[in-house]
């Protein structure tokens, strides 16, 4: 069940029905039935694997809690332990928890493990032993991924971690925390939500509340206009380059990974302005999942402004971890004592950050174009990092100033184009094609496809051009005006009725007549839903 | 206190630990440094420094430091 399809604003139609008509306290038990209703319509079977994570996430947590408070009364109702008493029975109870988190976490990840990344290791694995004479033949399998699996997997990881660092409590209601988990407007491609940013909200009662009503459906069409207008029209010239890519070279190549960036970006955020309008409709505030990405004046800022919770869930869960880890510590050292100060105390980072953007690759899913994806940002940031001091020095001999507004851009522009280079390998089918289609993009330089017709070959019209490019433009507008502190949707709340419904109006009118339905009115899936 | 200062201009030798508070918010220590002091800290200390404690609050003063270690320590 699509966000994008009819069937969907039936389902959401009855959900809201019955959220706001019965008593205020059970609104958490249509979220649950709703979230269960909507995952059904993506297989039976697939419940099943949603269920085991939340069953194991659930009791691991609450053990987890028991263990903490256990120890603590313990330790408090046994003052006369001796230091190293404490310490001993401290180290013991750390034993048990580690076990715990293990097993748990193992569990949770090797069925995404499994189902997700199995078939890429049997076929590296055979390629490999053939080549080794071993003829090892692992069969290949037909497996469907669960319905957002890599979101609802990383969101019960976290739980887990949060919970033995003593941040949450743990949840004692199963219903519930299977709605934590399930919960439909974010399951399908996230935000990747934490426990306390969302649980709570998802139990509370909500009124109905005509404000909230209204700005949620406005973020809603937002999302639509993003999805419908831009993103799938866009998908049209990008499917025709990207799948017969050796046709093109030059810039042809190099506008259909552009258009691709512009797709991607609508089409992810768009969905997830989708789920964040329903939860507002509902009263409950899903985490932000961009920030205008496109706007960064560094790639570090663009992973902060990008896929917002998942960078934010690899640093937490990752990236600290591994940088605070005993070994990253002697490591610290000894490179401290080889390589003087500066570096001792950069090189671990660089090496934590390259494995935790590596990380950030394979999440996306069982592909070597994904671990060149990891390692291309791991790379570009690490460098920027290493190469930071050398940066200031230059700039200030060059007397460059920093804090003007064509430094800005000039650094917006190159952001803007590295994440463009990284996207050949996100959108490629495979680490070869990527590679192939850098090359003919660097290796003609033919200006003239702009103006000899060769766009319009792609699949839109001239008139498709101009929706799309003005559509651009509306969203670059908004997003300026975003970027300088606006909130749109209270400005215009503030504006006079005829102004206001002639804008709504558009807007609803904009989406249905220049949105793309598919062929034969098919809604087209999210590009995020396959992860 | 005084292992304290070891460690710390163990990390950074180039400043004067007992002369500021601001260590964090003045752009002193950097994440970097936070981050190596933390592997220390843990060490020396046999303390867990976990990721919910890298606030700003804790690490501007040579005092901030060691609240922080000795509540660890009493945990």
């Amino acid at each position: 069940m699509i966000f994008t399809s009819s069937i969907f604003w039936i389902f959401l139609f009855i959900v809201l029905l019955l959220y706001f008509l019965i008593p205020k306290n059970s609104q958490w038990i249509v979220l649950l039935i709703a979230s269960y209703v909507f995952y059904l319509f993506s297989g039976y079977g697939m419940v099943t694997f949603l269920l085991f994570t939340t069953t194991i996430s659930f009791f691991a947590g609450i053990l987890l809690e028991k263990i903490n408070n256990n120890s603590k009364d313990y330790l408090n109702n046994n003052k006369s332990l001796t230091r190293e008493q404490r310490k001993e029975f401290k180290r013991i109870i750390e034993r048990k928890k580690r076990i715990i988190i293990f097993i748990s976490i193992m569990l949770i990840f090797s069925i995404l493990g499994f189902l997700k990344y199995y078939n890429f290791f049997s076929l590296n694995l055979t390629t490999l032993s053939n080549k080794l004479s071993v003829n090892l033949d692992l069969p290949s399998l037909q497996i469907l991924l669960p319905l957002g699996i890599s979101f609802y997997t990383f969101q019960s990881v976290g739980y887990i971690i949060d919970i033995n660092r003593g941040k949450i409590k743990a949840d004692k209601n199963f219903p519930k925390f299977a709605l934590f988990l399930s919960y439909f407007p974010q399951i399908v491609q996230g935000p990747i939500s934490r426990y306390d940013q969302l649980a709570k909200q998802l139990y509370e009662s909500h009124p109905f509340n005509y404000d909230r009503v209204k700005f949620g459906f406005q973020l809603v069409l937002w999302g639509l206009f993003k999805k419908m207008v831009i993103a799938d029209r866009l998908a049209i010239p990008v499917n025709n380059i990207f799948n017969n890519y050796l046709e093109y070279e030059g810039f042809s190549i190099f506008v259909g990974v552009l258009f691709f960036s512009f797709q991607m970006y609508c089409d992810f955020s768009g969905g997830i302005d989708i789920a964040r309008g329903i939860s507002e409709v509902m009263g409950i505030n899903l985490v932000e999942n961009f920030q205008r990405p496109f706007f960064s004046s560094s790639i570090d800022e663009y992973w902060r402004r990008w896929h917002i919770t998942l960078g934010s869930w690899m640093r937490e869960y990752v990236f600290y971890p591994l940088s605070l880890s005993k070994a990253f510590t002697k490591l610290g050292r000894s490179l401290r004592k080889t390589f003087g100060n500066y570096l001792g105390k950069i090189l671990p980072t660089l090496i934590a950050t390259i494995i935790t953007f590596l990380a950030v690759g394979i999440w996306h899913g069982p592909n070597w174009k994904y671990v060149a994806f990891g390692l291309y940002y791991g790379i570009l940031i690490s460098a920027g990092i290493f190469l930071a001091p050398v940066r200031k020095s230059t700039l200030n001999k060059l007397k460059i100033k920093t804090d003007g507004f064509s430094w800005r851009l000039l650094n917006i522009l190159f952001v803007f184009f590295a994440t463009t280079i990284g996207r050949y390998f996100a959108r490629a089918d495979g680490i070869m094609q990527a590679g192939s289609m850098l090359k003919r993009t660097f290796s003609v330089y033919n200006p003239w496809v702009f103006f000899d017709g060769s766009l319009l070959k792609l699949g839109l019209s001239r008139h498709e051009y101009s929706i799309v490019f003005i559509s651009i433009l509306v969203l670059l507008l908004i997003e300026i005006f975003q970027e300088n502190g606006v909130h749109i949707r209270t400005t215009i709340a503030k504006q006079n009725l005829l102004f206001r419904w002639s804008l709504y109006l558009a807007a609803i009118f904009t989406v249905l007549i220049f949105g793309i339905y598919g062929p034969e009115y098919v809604a087209t899936d999210f590009i995020y839903q396959g992860f | 206190m005084n292992k304290l200062l070891e460690i710390l201009s163990d990390v950074r030798p180039d400043i004067d630990f007992s002369q500021t508070n601001l260590l964090v918010e003045d752009g002193i220590l950097d994440s970097f440094d936070i981050v190596m002091l933390v592997g220390e800290l843990n060490e020396a200390y046999e303390i867990k420094i976990g990721v919910e404690d890298l606030v700003p609050e804790n690490f501007n003063s040579v005092d901030s430091i060691m609240n922080l270690i000795n509540r660890l320590k009493d945990e």
